[in-house]
């Protein structure tokens, strides 16, 4: 003899065994995990549709700047960029090929310069350090031959030069 | 045959509206049955980890598919359809591991797969397992737990769970009726070790 059917009672709702699992705890998903279902649905149609009335001036305005900045990207940018490029150039002329060529530029380096490569031929510079005793600027004189002498220490410098008369 | 509009439910309406391009009607629906889809699935495949990936993995074939959507029946036997479809090929490729992992592997493959995020719910869950009629659910053969799932979580009636599972009516009635019956032994008090029946005297 088969057991009493159960199956008929349970469907009818309300059963003991039915309250019981209902009076069990019922988890939820995390909201983590609710976040990531819910971007789904967001990422593919969903609120984009929703928002377009809100950003339709925002992208008809970014589209309108865009456009300026490319314009003038195209008509000033490669002039823009020359000059920005000029200029290191222009440094560079004046510190190497212009002071080779030019002969002021290349005196007044020369005369300052304690570098034996760009210093003036020791005789030159002394004739200067001596003008600039005459024309009685001493300070200056003096500058020019301490620096003279750290670059040719061992040259030998006429009195006349860095002494001029009446000094002591 | 697709059923007038009027006669469907109001959660196949929604999903029709979700269809056509309403994401509020996603919301809606994702409420509603979130809670259900999220018990169903733990409780088949007792790990929280797994069970969170298939949650998510369900809700993402229904939004990839909702174009194809046609609402022939309630919407929870097609969404409940797919979450069968997507725990049966999470059994096949868990037993498939389990056959080519080695023996050395078998400790790792005995603990849950629990990320990080997922840890505090699962071990919620897994205390929750203490009670005697979720210990005697999870004993179940996992077709009869799915059938008793079924009906419990989302109310279907023997048909659409047959419907959803993809078997006979007969064989889901069948289903039904042992996990019912091995259930509602949990349900009775535990015999007292020890414990003497009490003794009438007739006069």
């Amino acid at each position: 003899m088969d057991p009493p059917d159960d199956l008929d009672e349970y469907l009818r709702g309300n059963s003991a065994l039915s309250r019981q699992y209902r009076r069990e705890s019922a988890p939820m998903p995390p909201h983590a995990l609710d976040r990531r279902v819910l971007g789904l649905p967001r990422g593919t149609h969903g609120t984009a549709r929703r928002l377009t009335p809100y950003l339709a001036p925002l992208a008809f305005a970014a589209s309108v700047l865009l456009s300026v900045a490319l314009v003038l990207a195209i008509v000033f940018g490669p002039q823009t960029a020359k000059r920005v490029d000029d200029a290191p150039r222009l440094v560079r002329v004046a510190a190497h090929s212009d002071t080779l060529t030019n002969p002021r530029l290349n005196r007044k380096v020369q005369l300052y310069s304690s570098d034996p490569k760009f210093a003036r031929a020791p005789s030159d510079w002394l004739a200067d350090i001596a003008a600039l005793r005459r024309a009685g600027r001493d300070r200056e004189a003096d500058a020019e031959l301490r620096r003279f002498r750290s670059t040719y220490p061992d040259y030998s410098t006429g009195e006349l030069a860095i002494r001029p008369q009446g000094h002591p | 045959m697709l059923e007038p509009m009027e006669s469907l439910d109001e959660d196949a309406k929604l999903m029709v509206r979700y269809r056509d391009g309403d994401s509020g009607a996603f919301l809606t629906l994702y409420a509603r049955h979130k809670g259900p889809l999220y018990r169903y699935l733990l409780r088949q495949v007792r790990n929280a980890g797994a069970a969170a990936d298939l949650f998510q993995d369900v809700w993402s074939r229904l939004v990839a598919t909702r174009g194809r959507y046609e609402a022939r029946a309630k919407f929870a036997t097609y969404l409940f359809h797919i979450a069968h479809n997507c725990t049966i090929d999470f059994f096949r490729r868990d037993l498939k591991m389990r056959n080519t992992a080695r023996p050395d592997d078998a400790d790792a493959l005995s603990e849950p797969e629990v990320p990080e995020y997922q840890r505090p719910d699962g071990i919620a869950e897994f205390a929750e397992q203490q009670s005697a009629l979720l210990a005697a659910l999870g004993a179940l053969p996992r077709e009869q737990r799915e059938a008793f799932l079924l009906h419990e979580e989302t109310g279907l009636t023997i048909e659409e769970i047959a419907r959803v599972t993809d078997v006979g009516v007969e064989t889901a009635k069948s289903r039904l009726r042992y996990a019912i019956r091995k259930l509602k032994k949990s349900l009775l008090p535990a015999p007292i070790p020890g414990a003497q029946p009490l003794r009438t005297r007739t006069i």
